[in-house]
Formats: C-alpha cells, structure tokens, sequence
C-alpha cells in the first residue's frame, strides 16, 4: 500500500516559517543530491533552516561531477571534490558521503549498488527525514537527478525492512525507516505543497552557493570583477574583494527561482518541496478498537 | 549444482548404477609427440559425476596435509557457494579441515535454490533449513543467505552481490575465502559465474588494497579485512579448473558427509539412503550397508556412493579422499624484499 497523496496542491500548500528554539533536537536529515550545486540551489535554505532547529544533518553526493569545472575531467573531479566539502562545512553538515558515481552517465549504473548503499547510511544514521530530488518530477531531464531521487525513494522505506540486507543487523545496524521526504522543485512545474520561508538563512544559502565554484557559479562575481578590472572598469555592486564579489553576484543575480517562489506566498525568498509524511501518529484504529474491546479469557 | 542426474529420487534409480564406469580406461589417441595440456579425472564405478571430467595440473603443486594443533586460530574463513550444495559437495572436507585446524568459519549462500523443491515456496524453504544444518555439520559458526533467484543470477546487479560481500569479509573480518573458481572452463550454471567473480572482486576490493572503496562501510563501524587466501574450486563435471592445491580430506571425510546429508533439498546425497533403505524393505530385503535406521542410511549411502570419486581422486596423490583447488595465496612482498635488498647491499657515504 503507498499512502502518498500526490494530488490536489494548490490547497494542500502549506507556508513553513522558522521554528523556535530546538524541536528537532536528537533528529537526523540526509540530503543526498547528485551535483556539488543541488543541495545549495534547490534546498540549502532548508538544510540551514533545520540545522538551526537542533537536526543533526548529512549530505550525500551521488555523482562525480567529471563534466564541470573547464579543466580536465580529473582535474574536475578532484575541484567539486574540494568544493562540496567547503560548501557542506559552511552549511554545518556534519558528515559528507561520496560516492563518485559518473557524472552524466547514472542511468547506466546498477541502481541496486546505489540503493544499497544508501541503505546502509540511512540506518547506521538513523535518518528521520530526507531531502532530495522528486523521482517523479516532470520536465527532469538530467538522468543523475532521476536515478538518485528513485534510489533515496525506495532506500527509505527498505532501510526499514529487516529482510533487506540482513548483515547489516550482524554489524549491530538496525533496520530504520525514513519517515519525513522532501522532495526538491528542480523545475517549477513540479508539485509542491511545502514552500519554506528561507529569508532568515538567506546569508548561509549564500554561503553555501559561492562555495561551488567548479559549477554552480559560485565565484561568477570574482570572475567579472577581474574581467572588468582588465578592461579598466569595477562594478561597485562587486566590492573590493573576491569573496565579497561572489556573495553579492551570488545574492543579486542566483537567487531569482527563490524570489520568485517567495512572492506568491508574500514571502521574501522562498524554496519549494513535495513533503511527505510516514511518521504515525498514535495508535491505528485497530489498535484502538482492540485496546477497547478485548476482553480477559 | 545442477549437474549431470546422479539418482533420482527412486531407489529403482539408484539400483540402476553401474554402466558409467564403462569410459574409464578408454585409450587416447593423443599423437605421441604431443603433451596433453587436461588430464581426464578418473571417475569411481559409480561415478557420482562429483568430479571434474579434467583437470589441469599445475607444475608446483602441493598436498595440503592435515596440520597439527591449531595453526589459524583467530582467523576466519568465509565459504562463498551460490547454491547450498555446492561448497558441501565439492569443499566440505576443506572448509571443515580449516575450521579443524583453528579458522572460525562462515557459510554464505547466494541463491534461494528456488528450483529444487516440489514447488518454489517449499524449496526455498528447506534449502534455507538446509544451508543452515550444513554450516553446522561443517563446524561454521554462522550460515547467511542472500536468496538471489536461483538461475536467474545474470539477471542480477553483480555490483550490488559484491557490495554485500564486502561487507560481511569486512564484518568477519574474513582472512581466506573457498568458492567456485570463476574461470571454471565449460561451467553452465549462470549463478556459479557471477558469484565466483564477484567473491573475487570483493575480496581485494574489501581489503585496504582496494582504495576507497564504499567508505560508508568504514565509517559505520566496519574495518577493512586483508584477505590473503583463496581457495577455488571447480564444479563437476563440467567446468574444470588449473589445480595447483590438493587437500588431503581423509581426517574430515565424516564431515563432508554429513553435510550432504543436510542437504535434504537439491544434491544428490540428502535422504536418499533413507528412501533406497525404504524401497528395499517393502520389496523384503535389506542393504547390510545401509544399517538400521535412517540416519545410518544416509551416512551409509552418502559416503559409500558418492565419496567415492573423492577417494579415487585422492588415491592418484597417495591419499584417502582429497579435494582439488586453485589455491591463490599471500602475494609476495615487494616493500619488504626491496628493504631486504637494501639491508644487504647498503654501503657508508
């Protein structure tokens, strides 16, 4: 049985302000992406966002990234390499998972490896909630996003089924299943009934962003700046540094899907997610009627 | 193993043996002046087809003779078969040696044997009983099953068999693996294939040698394990493999043989000794081999019929019952025979 409501969005949609103080505390997410620049563009407001609110947060990066970085593909892996460990220290991960898995060409790997791999970290973390990409998203035409998004889909609830990889109960690793998804919008006619008010961690998205160099155009602002400086011009908008460079190109010219998505809410910025939600909640009607109606032999 | 039809499960079969030791002895008309390159096994008059047709000997072959005392203790021993009576047939006597010897030992069984029972469900479920009682005849501390489709095993993702075997060589902390050799000439059992490379690959792979490879595994708690051993063996009768190991099985031939006899699912050995026993006694006779009881029948019968191409192998090397193996064992050195070197011819500045 798949309880997933996936219709009806418009008035399922609900608009997920900061919460006070730690209500996550003692929780774990997982944001597995394929690319160095996934998690920042589509959902880094919201790893900052539950970070902030006391969960313990992971991110997993599926692919390699061999195609970005305008040098050799050696040399490109090992410069995303680089750049999604600093992306997910200025986040606040705690951990960060690769697996290297060729960029472009992840519809061609054995998903069960993938699957299986994910597994394992899901219940050795004992994850509660997921971020990644919609294995049913329309208009996703990069392979890497749909391969990993149906491997996170199905690793979570099999992660909590005992028969599935039983080593793993031998290592001490108990089954645990996923409860809490968030799906990421990576086109806008995707469906969404989440859309998170990320105004407050706007500067973390930010800082997350100017760290994928590699792709993503993080150091965009750097790079025009020197391109003016040799033509004897500055933009001011830039600053007097590098590193305020992208910061600002970053907040002026990437984030106009969130602008975007924040206005039809009445919200600065915002990201939008297709939220799903296992946890349960009390006890089922059967248990309930057999808790009232049994009765001593 | 799907292998050549030894007996039926009527006893009229099994009183039908005989005729197959017809070949043996027949003349080869290999021209003198070429050196045959496979050696046709010899097969016992009853000829189980628990032997490979040929062999391919290797020039320094060794006779792996009991050892005494407890030689590998702290050591594990991981015995890789894709179906439950693949290791027990042919590396039982092995398998059970080494954990003599000191090894502690695991049994690990790819397949669910789906196709040996009188349906799916009913023989999935004995051949998982099966594997069980067998790892315990064996001596094993623990028997796991994957319970891949039985036959279907080239339908599988090999990468994914792979990642769980190192996990578990990870976990046990495996020092020498026993399974099917991957390059068994002529073998047609798709699941023999892919689990032998895959125990193959894993094995390396598990090790620090192997790079990064599932990181995961290292930071849930799981170590890498240095796998120095590997013993393969061949499947029969198609599907010989280059032999360059031959165990000496003649202390733990009692072992093998009950662990056939756990094999009530699928191989040859199981109850049969039970059922000719049965057969015999409604017709008014009796078997003195067979004893008294079943359980002596099917000791009975399981090692007199069907240990027997173990003896006649053993025999060509001057022993009881042997095995045969692609042994593959500690590379050498290179680190250690380079600062040997240096040690040796070092002079002062």
């Amino acid at each position: 049985m798949n309880r997933h409501n996936i219709l009806g969005l418009a008035a399922d949609v609900v608009v997920v302000k900061d919460e006070r103080g730690q209500p996550h505390r003692g929780k774990v997410f997982a944001a597995v992406h394929a690319h160095l620049d996934d998690v920042p563009y589509y959902a880094s407001g919201l790893c900052a966002k539950l970070l902030s609110e006391g969960y313990t947060g992971y991110i997993v990066r599926t692919s390699n990234d061999e195609k970005y970085g305008g040098r050799s593909t050696a040399q490109n892996i090992l410069s995303n390499e680089e750049d999604h460990f600093r992306m997910a220290a200025a986040l606040g991960f705690k951990d960060v998972f690769d697996f290297y898995y060729q960029n472009h060409e992840m519809n061609g790997i054995s998903y069960l490896d993938l699957r299986g791999r994910l597994i394992l970290i899901f219940r050795f973390l004992k994850v509660d909630t997921v971020l990644s990409f919609n294995p049913w998203g329309h208009g996703e035409d990069d392979s890497d996003h749909w391969v990993t998004g149906r491997a996170v889909d199905e690793a979570c609830w099999m992660a909590g089924m005992p028969n599935d990889f039983q080593e793993h109960l031998d290592a001490g690793i108990q089954p645990h299943r996923v409860s809490e998804r968030y799906y990421f919008c990576t086109r806008p006619e995707q469906p969404f009934n989440r859309v998170v008010d990320i105004r407050t961690h706007l500067e973390k998205k930010i800082d997350a962003i100017v760290e994928c160099r590699s792709r993503g155009e993080g150091n965009r602002g750097s790079l025009v700046r020197a391109q003016l400086a040799k033509e004897g011009k500055r933009l001011p908008l830039l600053g007097n540094d590098d590193r305020a460079a992208d910061r600002a190109y970053a907040r002026q010219f990437l984030l106009d899907q969130d602008r975007e998505y924040g206005k039809q809410h009445k919200l600065e910025f915002a990201e939008r997610f297709y939220y799903i939600d296992q946890r349960r909640a009390g006890k089922s009607k059967a248990e309930e009627y057999i808790e009232k109606n049994a009765v001593r032999i | 193993m799907e292998r050549r039809r030894f007996l039926g499960r009527s006893a009229a079969g099994a009183l039908a043996l005989g005729g197959a030791a017809a070949l043996q002895g027949q003349r080869s008309n290999l021209p003198p002046a070429v050196t045959p390159t496979a050696y046709a096994v010899p097969k016992s008059e009853y000829n189980a087809y628990l032997t490979p047709d040929y062999h391919t000997y290797a020039s320094d072959l060794v006779i792996e003779r009991d050892q005494p005392g407890k030689p590998h203790q702290g050591k594990a021993l991981a015995a890789i078969q894709a179906h439950s009576d693949d290791i027990t047939l042919f590396a039982a006597g092995t398998v059970a040696k080494l954990i003599g010897e000191g090894y502690t030992g695991y049994l690990i069984r790819v397949s669910n044997d789906e196709k040996a029972g009188k349906t799916v469900g009913h023989g999935v479920v004995q051949n998982e009983i099966d594997n069980q009682e067998a790892a315990q005849a064996l001596g094993c501390k623990k028997a796991y099953s994957f319970y891949y489709r039985n036959h279907r095993m080239d339908d599988c993702a090999m990468i994914e068999i792979r990642q769980r075997l190192m996990f578990l060589f990870r976990l046990l902390q495996v020092n020498t693996v026993i399974a099917m050799d991957p390059y068994d000439h002529y073998d047609e059992n798709p699941d023999h294939i892919v689990v032998g490379k895959a125990v193959e690959s894993a094995s390396w792979m598990a090790s620090p040698g192997g790079g990064h490879e599932y990181p995961e595994q290292l930071k849930a708690g799981l170590k890498h394990c240095q796998i120095r051993e590997r013993y393969y063996h061949c499947r029969s009768p198609q599907g010989h493999n280059l032999v360059n190991r031959v165990v000496d099985i003649s202390s733990y031939i009692d072992h093998k043989v009950r662990a056939n006899v756990a094999n009530k699912g699928k191989g040859p050995a199981g109850d049969n000794g039970m059922r000719l026993r049965q057969e015999l006694a409604r017709q008014g006779k009796k078997l003195p081999l067979l004893g008294n009881d079943d359980d002596t029948a099917n000791f009975q019968y399981t090692k007199h019929f069907l240990m027997e191409d173990f003896r006649v192998l053993g025999k060509q090397f001057g022993l009881e019952y042997a095995e045969t193996f692609r042994y593959i064992g500690r590379e050498p050195d290179l680190r250690q025979a380079v600062r040997k070197y240096v040690d040796g011819h070092t002079v002062p500045l």
